[in-house]
């Protein structure tokens, strides 16, 4: 740390700082390095994506400045509000199924979570956080294919019926991949969920016990109110999970049948390098994060009222 | 150093003048020190993982550093890869249009004059050059070459062929049909296929459209001549013929999610009686169900009708930034010319080796299913019935309207005509940027 | 579910606390979960014994394991240089990110000099960002730096994609340590820095392990960056290069499935022996993130 000894600055010259000079540089000099590899690899990007956005460019040879012709066609045409709303269809299923399900397991073990099975329990609901999204997608692609454990498994139970190629199937390809997601997300979300629960005040519910309250409405007054920020943490981790997806599709459909499952990532990275449309992909960058933060303020909001 | 200074100079000269005289005269050549060819090929084909090998056994000097990716992926990387600091110096070509448009690969002209090149069959060279600007294609500079020239029919399983009573290839369209018909009544999938992530429906498709149009009208619009459209009359009944084979079930309702290797493991275990593919997989089909296997083309809508089928190099070229470009040119030429090579090339690669025309067709198994798709590449150039492939016509018509259309088409969500339509706005809108 | 709430009154007056659903109905639907999560390496586990190129069943114990798969995976995807490529490129991000998100967080809660509130909302406004939104021009950025293909493509931009969490991270511990314990410093007259090192850093520990947990799980995963930046497979992370390995082999389903087990193993494997220090930097990175 060079300022370290500022013994050099001219004081004179900055009144103001005169007693704490010495501080703010030392104090600047703590936040400088972060700031910046933010400026340089974030905060530059994001200037440049909006830039390129009013391009139509190749890549290679001369842009031509178009705009906001491509905002107009990422919001209009049918394609890309497809992919759009498939991101947002796919954050229902990354976001309701793990919450539900880890609400009802919240609920049920309330504080129960000890001991040797409450360890194992919550080792193996982790183990998809910590592996690679390339690797979930793998291995759902071969639980989904035709002759996989999914199927298997309807056929075992008499439903050979409505067996599927499911990655292949307009109808099911996006919920199969919302199913991929959700369970990625499941453990983290229970953990939350179960964790949370264990801090609701037991005194809460030996006071509706007494006064007779039904399971739901113990449910509904007690623990609903009482997760409130985890939920919402819960929320915002798995929308974020679910509008930048770009892993598990790449793998396991690559957005199809169809452009089924193509979600804006996926798009971005196939407009940018294989087909060679910067600025198109640029604009659907730029819309997506933006719809990210527009999407995840209100939850925040929501969640985060003080208790 | 007692030598004179004169000397040194003349040494000097002497040097200099051998170094330009080998750029500027010597065909290219892998030379004597160690060269590492960065390679790019595509994953499920081990031909040129062969030739490579077979390569640096002949050439110690020369190895390779080869990345596989299947071809969806391979498609979506090339420009990206080609346009980076380290641009591959053999790369398997999806489709070159865009590709010289952007000024990506190497210009081959003075490779295939050092190395003549010009004595191979014109037609052998056409499907890889490219006019000046990107289009058409068919003529113009050199960009890429053929490691050899494959060719799609049907390949069927012969047992299940006896099960339903046919004993010999169909010789229409509606004998085709006739017989997948049986096969469907006999419990037997008539037609092995896959969908993701390219669609493989585009090779019954373009069959299709040989049978009942003119090759020549399919190739324009492969080329990008002007006018072309894909929208035509003909390739509307091509298109409606697929439909109905969907409808009727001719297809397993699985394919959009079963992919290419798998599509093949499942005709080698029998469970299909008609696969649609190219001569690149006989080398493969003669080992793992030898004897039970024939080919035949795609037949005419009419008895005694030109045969037509979709008929490409297995195109490599290298790229524009490429840093052993000569010894690249150099394996190129060696693949079509050298007797090791070829014989592989046949062999594992189940296709014509093309080259020069005074070099003898290595030797097959007689009755192999390789004798077979060999014997009818001669027919294809007889009836003058040779296409290119349908998804070859731009960088992204593959990836953005032949697979998704065909895949709704599977999923019930689009029709012949609207496919049709689909694929050619998509083709006008790309020749447009 | 309707069956386990009957049952509920008369487990609870077995248990210390009142219980809506048996603990034997709740163990149940855990097992459940547990089966659901670790269904796919199971079914990955018995395809990858099947014979090397075959379409095997979902789920069937082979009559012939075929353990060689492993072996041969084991090869072909270059583990070992794998597994150095992956730790290099670990190392090259997560002690200089965790390093200057520290240093960060503390001048913007502990220093807080004039103009740090806005330089502090300007990386919260990161914290959500998609990487995918920056990813076009962060490839032109790092071509123009000549660092295409190296390891520094992966690193650079990971430290400044970090930075957001890091310092978000970083300043919520700082403002909850209580400022007597930097005035005491103060007074016996320690620089910033030295305050820094000696007394914040040492009780800031936890925190700092558990940012460090999960970058290096987020280095270690990361799949656009290495798939976008860097087209060499041994060059890149585990997950690009399992990338790589899924286009190389991904029509072997015994392979492929040998080949990713092999893959995620090391972090499964460091997640079973920390498993305490994993969780818990994973639920507070969740709760803060």
């Amino acid at each position: 740390m060079t300022i370290a000894e500022p013994h050099s600055l001219p004081s004179a010259s900055r009144p103001l700082l005169s007693q704490r000079g010495r501080g703010v540089v030392v104090a600047w000099a703590f936040i400088v390095p972060a700031l910046a590899f933010y400026a340089a690899f974030v905060l530059v990007p994001i200037g440049m994506s909006v830039y390129y956005s009013l391009l139509r460019w190749d890549g290679i040879g001369k842009a031509q400045f178009k705009g906001l012709s491509n905002y107009l066609v990422v919001l209009s045409e049918s394609d890309f509000l497809q992919i759009l709303g498939n991101a947002f269809q796919l954050a229902i299923y990354f976001t309701l199924i793990p919450i539900l399900i880890g609400l009802g397991v919240a609920s049920a073990i309330r504080n129960h979570l000890s001991g040797a099975f409450g360890t194992t329990a919550r080792t193996i609901l982790f183990i998809p956080q910590v592996i690679p999204l390339v690797a979930a997608g793998i291995a759902w692609t071969w639980m989904f294919a035709s002759n996989g454990v999914v199927n298997q498994a309807l056929n075992l139970i008499g439903l050979g019926g409505i067996t599927r190629g499911w990655l292949g199937d307009f109808d099911f390809a996006l919920p199969a991949v919302g199913i991929i997601g959700a369970w990625v997300l499941l453990g983290l979300c229970t953990m939350l969920l179960v964790t949370g629960i264990a801090r609701i005040d037991p005194s809460l519910y030996e006071a509706a016990k007494l006064d007779g309250a039904s399971a739901w409405s113990e449910f509904r007054w007690i623990t609903l109110p009482g997760l409130r920020q985890e939920i919402g943490v819960c929320v915002t981790v798995t929308v974020i999970a679910a509008l930048a997806s770009f892993d598990i599709v790449y793998i396991a459909t690559g957005g199809g049948p169809g452009i089924q499952t193509t979600v804006p990532g996926l798009e971005i990275y196939r407009l940018a390098f294989a087909h060679r449309q910067v600025g198109l992909a640029s604009a659907l960058a730029v819309v997506l994060m933006v719809l990210v933060i527009v999407c995840v303020l209100p939850i925040q909001w929501l969640t985060r009222q003080p208790k | 150093m007692n030598v004179p200074n004169t000397a040194k100079l003349t040494l000097l000269a002497a040097a200099l003048m051998s170094a330009t005289a080998g750029a500027a005269y010597a065909a290219p050549s892998c030379g004597t020190g160690p060269v590492v060819l960065n390679s790019y090929f595509e994953t499920g084909f081990p031909l040129p993982t062969e030739l490579s090998k077979e390569f640096t056994k002949q050439f110690p000097n020369v190895t390779f550093n080869i990345k596989e990716d299947q071809f969806a992926t391979l498609m979506e990387n090339s420009p990206r890869v080609l346009a980076g600091d380290n641009a591959p110096d053999l790369i398997r070509l999806p489709s070159i249009s865009d590709l010289v448009k952007d000024g990506l690969l190497k210009n081959l002209d003075q490779d295939a004059t050092d190395l003549g090149w010009d004595k191979y069959p014109p037609a052998q060279l056409a499907q890889n050059r490219v006019a000046d600007g990107g289009s058409p294609r068919g003529e113009g500079s050199l960009y890429a070459m053929g490691l050899n020239y494959s060719m799609t029919g049907i390949f069927y399983n012969k047992a299940l062929a006896a099960k339903i009573g046919m004993t010999k290839p169909p010789e229409t369209v509606a004998e085709l049909e006739d017989l997948m018909a049986k096969a469907k009544a006999a419990g037997i999938p008539p037609i092995i296929i896959w969908n993701k992530p390219v669609v493989g429906l585009t090779f019954p498709l373009q069959n299709l459209m040989g049978s009942y149009g003119d090759p020549g009208a399919v190739n324009d619009w492969i080329f990008q001549r002007k006018g072309a459209d894909i929208d035509t009359p003909t390739n509307l009944t091509a298109t409606q013929h697929l439909e109905q084979w969907i409808k009727a079930g001719y297809f397993q309702d699985d394919i959009n999610s079963v992919d290419y290797a798998t599509a093949n493991g499942r005709f080698h275990d029998g469970d299909g009686l008609f696969l649609f593919n190219g001569d690149w997989e006989s080398g493969n089909l003669d080992k793992v169900m030898a004897g039970n296997v024939g080919f035949f083309l795609m037949p005419p809508a009419i008895a005694g009708g030109k045969h037509a089928a979709m008929s490409a190099p297995l195109t490599y070229g290298i790229g524009a930034n490429a840093k052993n470009a000569d010894c690249a040119a150099f394996f190129l030429n060696w693949v079509g010319t050298n007797a090791e090579a070829r014989k592989i090339d046949v062999a594992i690669g189940g296709s014509n080796p093309g080259g020069p025309v005074d070099l003898a067709m290595p030797a097959v198994t007689a009755g192999s299913v390789t004798e077979e798709t060999l014997a009818a590449g001669t027919t294809i150039a007889k009836d003058n019935g040779a296409m290119d492939f349908i998804a070859n016509a731009t960088g992204a018509i593959y990836a953005e309207a032949w697979t998704p259309e065909l895949q709704k088409m599977v999923g019930g969500r689009q029709d012949a005509a609207g496919l049709l339509k689909s694929v050619q706005a998509e083709y006008v809108k790309e020749l447009s940027r | 579910m309707t069956d386990a709430a009957i049952a509920a009154p008369t487990a609870a007056r077995r248990e210390r606390l009142p219980l809506p659903l048996g603990t034997i109905g709740a163990r149940t639907i855990l097992v459940g979960l547990m089966i659901v999560t670790l269904m796919p390496f199971v079914t990955m586990f018995s395809a990858a014994l099947a014979p090397s190129g075959t379409y095997p069943p979902g789920l069937q114990w082979p009559t012939d394991p075929q353990w060689q798969n492993f072996i041969d995976a084991f090869n072909a995807a270059h583990m070992d240089r794998l597994l150095l490529s992956s730790t290099i490129i670990a190392l090259g991000v997560v002690p200089i990110s965790v390093l200057i998100g520290t240093m960060a967080g503390f001048g913007v809660a502990k220093l807080a000099p004039r103009g740090s509130k806005l330089v502090y909302l300007l990386f919260v406004l990161g914290l959500t960002l998609p990487f995918e939104g920056i990813i076009t021009p962060l490839y032109y950025e790092v071509r123009a730096m000549g660092l295409l293909n190296t390891k520094l493509a992966i690193i650079l931009p990971l430290i400044g994609l970090f930075m957001p969490f890091s310092v978000y991270w970083m300043r919520a511990h700082f403002v909850n340590v209580p400022d007597e314990m930097s005035e005491a410093a103060q007074i016996d007259g320690a620089s910033a820095w030295q305050q820094f090192w000696l007394v914040q850093v040492p009780i800031a520990r936890p925190a700092i392990l558990s940012l460090a947990i999960l970058q290096f799980l987020w280095t270690w995963n990361q799949f656009l960056l290495p798939i976008v930046l860097v087209e060499i497979p041994l060059e890149r992370t585990m997950a690009g290069a399992l990338g790589a390995f899924q286009g190389q082999w991904g029509t072997n389903i015994p392979l492929l499935c040998a080949g990713s087990l092999i893959i995620i193993a090391p972090t499964v494997i460091l997640f079973l022996l920390f498993q305490r220090q994993f969780v818990a930097a994973l639920l507070q990175g969740a709760v803060k993130g």
